[in-house]
């Protein structure tokens, strides 16, 4: 794999498979980004190599993530972790320290990408005293950072990628590799508010890979019919086409934040010349569309593409609050129509019609949080508070009933945010009982039951016949059997004195 | 559960049965005791315990105090060591390091390309600032991607020279700069009274870390220990010599560069830090947590799963805290 982490776009990557878009392949209940799914799924049943693990289950958990399931996007990111950690261990004993530094870095992207922001640091600094000309180690810090939304720390590291990656620009594949650094200094520079350096390196990197200089990659990118993206790219015309796309997108973000328009709808128009069911640029063009036909239009393309993109859904259930659209417009031929239409009946109030459709699209989709998300907000229509760093059950229920509802900007809070609560877990198994240590994984606080992302060993031994004392942060919703639970990662459990 | 206080890294630790809690905690050997910061807290032992920084990542004392940092929330807490009482400052992005030079507290914001005087003017320096180091009242910062040393006085450079890039140490003994290059395998010295090179060793595979271990007197040349991770060896090496002192020796190995004394400190696994202090020299390995005390002869490990800042060695102790207590060996 080349070392290409390509900053992903904002919460939500646009990934979408060319001429899966048909009325055929919507009734099948296929999503845009199967494809790629079931690529890295045979990568990693066919290599067992580090950097094809790798890459795979990042890729994995951010195709996951892009759709909602974002259960699943944690559980990649873990064997992610899991392949660098083990990486790690085995080139420190190698003596091969260069390969110790490139798997300390991809540990602290799969530790970023986790959210564990001072884990991620801790591996970064780490892996950067080993390396710190090597410009691809920068844009690894520069991802996590990003991931961690501390933009300045991602711009200082980028620069530091493109400073070093300028000495040498003789190959191709070192263009590209420069080109990827750009990419991701623009993009920290734009969540860091300093759009004219942004603009003026998403052109040279756009001008750049049309130019001559990558005509013969662009060729062999038409030869193998190349369009997949990725976020962990491997090879130079994956590489290629991820960037071409991410790039322009960005660009067409920039300037449609600053009101312009027709340039943005110029470049989002180019996003789609390569890929035609991009989600994100039909979700914008959708945005920007200056007739009520072509915004619907837009609005279906998306969903065929992507029906469970938080963005997307976001923006359409804006859209709806607006248009008053009539449910019954919408033929339920898709699940992308199906999910519009669910959307419409939620926004016109009806419900009951609304849990049902989202009920049927969960059967089809079991782990799908953006649908877990839609069923409660039909279930309730409450507003989202955040509950006090000690929540009484009824803010944890409150929260439970109105996650849906959260602002972005209550989510942010909340990410930063550690609870505490006397919780009561379900029966333990004992893992080696010399060791004391004990394994958890659900429980209820005063009845409202919780699930840990994944069953956690915790040092010590529990008698979970009684509360326990645990410290935690709230990561979403999910189901524990047919009752509504709080996803919950724990950070510490004590006994209560 | 006192045992444990951060769960994840634990389970991760399980998994891996090689990785170091990421619990995070610096430690340090002060003129009053030994203080450990931890998520939120910073205590001298047997003292005073107040209100620190979410995730302290390196510190620093000085005389009667003590300073914090949190590299990744751009806090600084600045504690007196006799009352306890301290002082917070938001400083620039990513504090990675601090310096006490006389009465003043220089912060190193390394995204911010800046060193901060607490009380004073901000200081632009060259790109990625690494490493600050004072000596004889001098204040030296070294920008790992610029390749640039300047020294800085009050609020303002006075001098500085381009020198290669990449460094992962720098160290000064009185007059001489020594860096570390884990690339080039080589420890590179600076004359810091004319800002000149002052030769270069070449030392092990990948050397990456500096401690002084004794040497340096009117008849004998500095020595230098260096961490070498890949040969799982720390390298004694003889430092920069005077014409003077090198004649008095009856040799001149040191100026041409050829100053290993072939002695050399093997260990089980890759160490990577290394700090002497009076008798007391210990190595440490990043990866496994692994803190190990050395002499000529062999090492010995004292301690796993510590943290990277979790360790401290003065003349007297080696001090290292496992996350719920202090350990001590005189």
């Amino acid at each position: 794999m080349r070392r290409l982490e390509l900053p992903l776009l904002g919460l939500v990557l646009g990934l979408a498979l060319p001429l899966l878009a048909t009325s055929a392949h919507a009734q099948q209940g296929r999503l845009a980004s199967d494809f790629e799914i079931a690529q890295m799924e045979r990568q990693l049943e066919r290599s067992s190599g580090f950097e094809a693990q790798l890459s795979g289950y990042l890729n994995l958990g951010d195709l996951r993530a892009s759709r909602g399931e974002r259960t699943l996007a944690h559980a990649n990111y873990v064997k992610a972790l899991t392949a660098a950690e083990s990486e790690r261990t085995a080139s420190r004993r190698d003596s091969s320290i260069t390969r110790y530094a490139i798997a300390t870095s991809y540990a602290a992207l799969a530790e970023a990408k986790l959210g564990r922001g001072a884990e991620a640091f801790q591996l970064l600094e780490e892996s950067v005293r080993y390396m710190s000309g090597d410009a691809a180690t920068w844009n690894l810090h520069a991802s996590a950072m990003r991931l961690l939304s501390r933009p300045d720390k991602a711009g200082s590291a980028a620069r530091n990628a493109v400073a070093i990656a300028r000495l040498e620009t003789d190959s191709v594949a070192q263009r590209l590799d420069l080109a990827v650094y750009q990419y991701a200094l623009a993009t920290a520079l734009i969540e860091n508010r300093q759009s004219g350096e942004a603009e003026t390196l998403l052109v040279e990197v756009t001008g750049s890979l049309r130019s001559a200089d990558f005509a013969r990659l662009n060729r062999e990118v038409v030869r193998q019919e190349a369009f997949e993206i990725y976020s962990s790219a491997r090879g130079d015309v994956a590489a290629y086409v991820s960037l071409l796309n991410r790039t322009q997108l960005r660009l067409a973000g920039l300037y449609e934040s600053r009101g312009e328009i027709a340039a943005a709808r110029e470049q989002y128009e180019r996003v789609l010349e390569a890929r035609s069911d991009d989600v994100t640029a039909l979700n914008a063009l959708a945005r920007l569309s200056a007739s009520e036909a072509d915004r619907s239009r837009h609005y279906a393309g998306a969903f065929e593409a992507n029906p469970f993109s938080p963005t997307l859904v976001r923006d359409y259930k804006r859209w709806l609050e607006q248009s008053r659209l009539d449910p019954r417009s919408i033929e339920p031929s898709s699940t992308g129509a199906r999910m519009r239409r669910a959307l419409a009946q939620l926004a016109a109030g009806d419900r009951v019609a609304a849990r049902d459709s989202l009920e049927a699209l969960a059967i089809s989709f079991p782990r799908n949080e953006t649908l877990e998300e839609l069923r409660r907000e039909a279930e309730s229509p409450a507003v989202a508070t955040l509950p006090s760093d000690e929540p009484t059950t009824e803010e944890l229920r409150d929260l439970l009933d109105a996650f849906a509802q959260m602002t972005p900007e209550q989510r942010v809070e909340l990410d930063a945010r550690t609870f505490t609560s006397k919780a009561l877990f379900d029966p333990a198994g004992e893992i080696d009982a010399s060791e004391a240590r004990t394994l958890l994984a659900s429980g209820a606080i005063d009845g409202l039951r919780f699930q840990f992302v994944q069953p956690t060993l915790f040092a010590g031994r529990f008698d979970t016949s009684t509360p326990l004392r645990l410290t935690y942060q709230i990561l979403g919703v999910t189901r524990s059997g047919d009752r509504p639970a709080l996803l919950l990662e724990p950070l510490r459990v004590e006994a209560i004195r | 559960m006192r045992r444990l206080f951060r769960v994840a890294a634990a389970v991760l630790l399980f998994a891996f049965a090689a990785g170091v809690d990421a619990a995070r905690a610096v430690i340090a050997v002060t003129s009053h005791g030994v203080v450990v910061a931890t998520a939120g807290s910073i205590r001298l032992e047997g003292g005073w315990n107040v209100e620190g920084v979410r995730n302290p990542t390196s510190i620093e004392t000085s005389g009667n105090r003590v300073v914090v940092l949190d590299a990744i929330d751009d806090q600084a807490v600045v504690v007196d060591l006799d009352t306890g009482r301290t002082s917070r400052f938001a400083t620039a992005a990513t504090p990675v390091a601090a310096q006490f030079a006389g009465n003043d507290l220089y912060i190193l914001a390394r995204d911010a390309n800046l060193v901060q005087r607490i009380g004073g003017a901000n200081v632009a320096v060259a790109a990625d600032p690494a490493f600050i180091s004072a000596s004889e009242g001098r204040v030296f910062v070294y920008s790992r991607t610029a390749g640039m040393l300047q020294e800085i006085e009050g609020d303002r450079i006075v001098r500085q020279m381009q020198l290669a890039p990449f460094a992962s140490d720098l160290e000064i003994d009185g007059t001489t700069a020594y860096l570390a290059y884990p690339c080039d395998a080589r420890i590179r010295m600076i004359d810091l009274s004319t800002m000149q090179p002052a030769g270069e060793l070449a030392v092990g595979v990948v050397p990456v870390d500096i401690a002084f271990a004794g040497g340096g007197t009117a008849i004998t040349a500095r020595v230098l220990a260096i961490a070498d991770p890949s040969a799982k060896r720390i390298w004694m090496v003889e430092g920069r010599q005077s014409l003077g002192k090198a004649v008095a020796r009856g040799f001149v190995r040191g100026l041409l560069g050829l100053g290993l004394f072939n002695r050399s400190s093997q260990f089980p696994t890759g160490i990577d830090r290394v700090i002497v202090s009076g008798s007391l020299r210990v190595a440490y390995d990043s990866s496994s947590g692994t803190l190990y005390r050395f002499s000529p002869s062999g090492s010995t490990a004292i301690a796993t799963a510590v943290g990277a800042g979790a360790f401290a060695v003065s003349e007297e102790q080696i001090v290292w805290w496992d996350g719920e207590r202090i350990h001590t060996v005189e």
